[in-house]
């Protein structure tokens, strides 16, 4: 047997998919206790007993009629591709919601599992569902899983399997109220009359009466849509209500009948942790100064730690490189080799690693306690300001760890403006590999206070961008709908490892692109090119008060931001910075390091989410911005003195 | 009165929506909060978004939009 199945992992967000998709398959995907971390679908594929199957891991999605880009992922993929079999993952304890997005799935007539998950968090409040209950009512199987504890999952799986096997569609259909079914009926007649469209008759005539744009725009049948346009009609005039909202109302009125008849009581509740610890998290003046005592704890904890570890490696690596430099090697030979190669691992060793290691464990904790949805939920006035809403500063904090996946995660934004803004925001947050600069150049150097001025300069800055672009981008902010998450206990597990999996990536990518830099660098060095290189940018320099070096330095930053500082280590064969810049240098190298052009990668990110032009002027326009702010820094310093 | 009136901690029921044709109104609806339905106000400060429990979930709703569901308080 060589046909691949496919089963597509849906669900609504949140509830642990990825947490899923990751045991079933070993796969690597960033998960975390926020809605949103998944925005793009994800591949892994299980060879068992002959058998190939592919698991796709979707983007939670709320509803088939879909609202946001990330969810359009998960529809086109259920609706149009059709997986063999969809797992649907639901969230136990939130289960009247979640039977919501099922009751729709069933309609599509796809083969499905479900798995009742977080059920440990459901027996926690005292409850319990019967699963074999809820089976019979739907038609479907279901299973209760702790994905994050890996129980049930086998089971799931292999009762996947079989389902797929068979082919088994869910069976018993889900009734409505009669005036809807009357006119579903009358929908099915026309629809298998016509004919067109590649779903289940009953999907298509209830999303009709929904007003569903995506499934009218697929419908070519003009009758079919003014029979659909009659029937809404009538419904309204029954109702008093919007025809979409009679069929959600319905679709809610079942899902609730469902869930109460399955769930049971076990014991009193207990009162719930994060009601409590949200009415300090949330609070109206508490909450922020929680907010600002953690952000600064984020950074001295990644300072203190970084330039310990930094300085360690140093020393290790020293006896190594004195080794190799008295060598009797050829001048040229030795400078490639002890300079360009070996020096620039220990380049990302020493100066990169020791600052991100603990920036990502410190995000993996955030992400893992549901706290980036009360920064969401705090932040959302200050952002509506910037003409987006409070989950724009999800990916905002994502992007200090790297601007390319932030960008990506925009998606959870509704509207294409939103995420424009948001992504020109995300590029002017100083990812880890600018904050090697700050931390590693400016908090050592100078002192840890001119790190956070520095800090301070570029959020004003952002908010500045932020407050044009709102004014002059056409369109008006939307609004923040968003679900919050419990709070929870962090798993150091899987701390360590979403720390790891994102390590590797620097590993894997960020250190060859680092040392092949170094080696460019090397050359030049030993070809006399540097000189004239540096001339060229003369104007630059002078304008910005640096070595002409530096200048240079920053060009390497194109492709990494960390190499602006390497390539200033590797051309003086030194790290005590503070004997080849002045003070005042290393500032407005920092500040001009931090803001002047994404590096390539965000920049193709940029290209590939809004287009080529906007990818360019946003390039563009923050390299002639920083080296402007740099300059007016200059020369303000200077006449101050 | 509106959803962005009401105090923390108070009951109400949901009697419809302003503009009721726009896709965020759709996309409440979605999430549960339904004409009929009774949801309680977890927090509401003046500014900021408004923290539903609604459906056996909290839900944090935009301050714009909250302004837009219309509400009848309920007497405890």
């Amino acid at each position: 047997m060589n046909k691949a199945f496919t089963i597509a992992l849906a669900g609504n967000a949140n509830v642990g998919k990825s947490v899923i998709f990751n045991q079933l398959t070993g796969g690597k995907q960033i998960i975390g206790n926020w809605p949103g971390k998944t925005v793009e679908k994800a591949e892994g594929l299980i060879e068992q007993e002959g058998l190939k199957i592919r698991v796709i891991d979707l983007p939670g999605i709320y509803s088939l009629s879909t609202y946001s880009e990330e969810e359009i992922v998960s529809r086109e993929f259920i609706a149009r591709e059709r997986p063999d079999l969809v797992i649907d993952v639901i969230d136990a304890s939130n289960l009247e919601r979640n039977l919501f997005f099922l009751l729709q799935l069933i309609e599509l007539e796809v083969p499905i599992v479900v798995a009742l998950n977080q059920y440990d968090v459901l027996e926690g409040r005292g409850l319990e569902i019967d699963s074999a209950k809820l089976s019979n009512l739907l038609g479907v199987p279901v299973l209760k899983t702790v994905a994050t504890k890996n129980k049930g999952l086998r089971e799931l799986f292999s009762l996947a399997k079989e389902i797929l096997l068979q082919g088994k569609k869910p069976t018993g259909i889900v009734r409505y109220g009669k005036e809807v079914e009357e006119r579903v009926e009358r929908l099915i007649q026309e629809i298998q009359r016509e004919g067109d469209l590649p779903y289940p008759p009953r999907f298509v005539a209830l999303k009709l009466l929904e007003n569903d744009p995506l499934i009218a725009s697929e419908c070519k049948s003009g009758a079919l849509l003014t029979l659909a346009k009659e029937l809404r009609k009538e419904l309204e005039e029954i109702h008093g209500e919007q025809a979409e909202t009679v069929i959600i109302s319905e679709r809610y009125s079942v899902a609730s009948r469902i869930a109460e008849s399955v769930t049971r009581k076990k014991e009193t509740l207990q009162a719930d942790f994060t009601d409590k610890i949200d009415n300090l998290f949330l609070h109206p003046v508490g909450g922020y100064f929680i907010l600002l005592l953690l952000l600064l704890s984020v950074f001295f904890i990644i300072f203190k730690f970084g330039s310990f570890l930094s300085d360690e490696i140093s020393t290790l690596f020293n006896p190594l490189i004195q080794y190799l430099e008295n060598l009797p090697l050829p001048g040229f030979l030795s400078g490639l080799l002890v300079h360009g190669l070996v020096e620039g691992i220990v380049a990302g060793l020493a100066i990169v690693l020791p600052y991100i290691a603990p920036f990502y464990f410190l995000l993996a904790i955030l992400e893992d306690t549901g706290y980036l949805a009360r920064i969401a939920f705090l932040t959302d006035s200050l952002m509506h300001k910037l003409g987006v809403h409070g989950k724009a500063f999800i990916p905002l904090i994502e992007s200090f760890g790297c601007n390319v996946p932030a960008i990506l995660g925009t998606r959870v934004m509704e509207r294409k403006r939103d995420r424009l803004i948001t992504s020109v925001l995300a590029t002017l947050i100083p990812c880890s590999a600018r904050s090697v600069i700050v931390f590693g150049l400016v908090a050592v150097f100078l002192g840890p206070i001119y790190a956070l001025l520095l800090y301070l300069i570029d959020f004003l800055l952002i908010f500045l961008v932020g407050l044009l672009l709102n004014r002059y981008l056409k369109g008006l902010p939307s609004g923040l709908i968003m679900e919050m998450p419990r709070f929870r206990k962090p798993v150091l597990k899987i701390i360590f490892r979403q720390t790891w999996i994102r390590l590797k990536d620097f590993t894997n990518f960020a250190l060859p692109i680092i040392v092949g830099a170094n080696l460019v660098m090397e050359i030049l060095i030993l070809t006399n090119s540097i000189e004239p290189i540096s001339r060229i940018f003369s104007p630059i320099s002078w304008f910005l008060g640096l070595p002409a070096f530096a200048t240079v330095a920053l060009l390497f930053g194109f492709l990494r931001k960390e190499l602006t500082l390497i390539m200033l280590a590797t051309f003086y064969g030194t790290t005590n910075f503070g004997a080849i810049l002045t003070g005042k240098q290393i500032f407005i190298f920092g500040l001009v390091t931090m803001i002047y052009i994404p590096c390539i990668a965000t920049i193709a990110a940029l290209k590939r989410e809004f287009g080529t032009v906007k990818a360019l002027l946003v390039t563009l326009g923050e390299i002639v911005g920083a080296i402007i702010i740099g300059g007016l820094l200059n020369f303000l310093l200077r006449a101050c003195g | 009165m509106t959803l962005a009136e009401t105090k923390s901690g108070s009951k109400v029921r949901i009697i419809g929506f302003r503009h009721p044709g726009a896709g965020f109104i759709r996309r409440i609806q979605e999430m549960g909060i339904l004409p009929g339905s009774t949801v309680e106000v977890e927090r509401n400060i003046f500014s900021g978004p408004v923290e539903l429990f609604v459906r056996g979930t909290h839900l944090a709703i935009g301050r714009g939009i909250a302004a837009r569901i219309l509400v009848e308080p309920l007497n405890e």
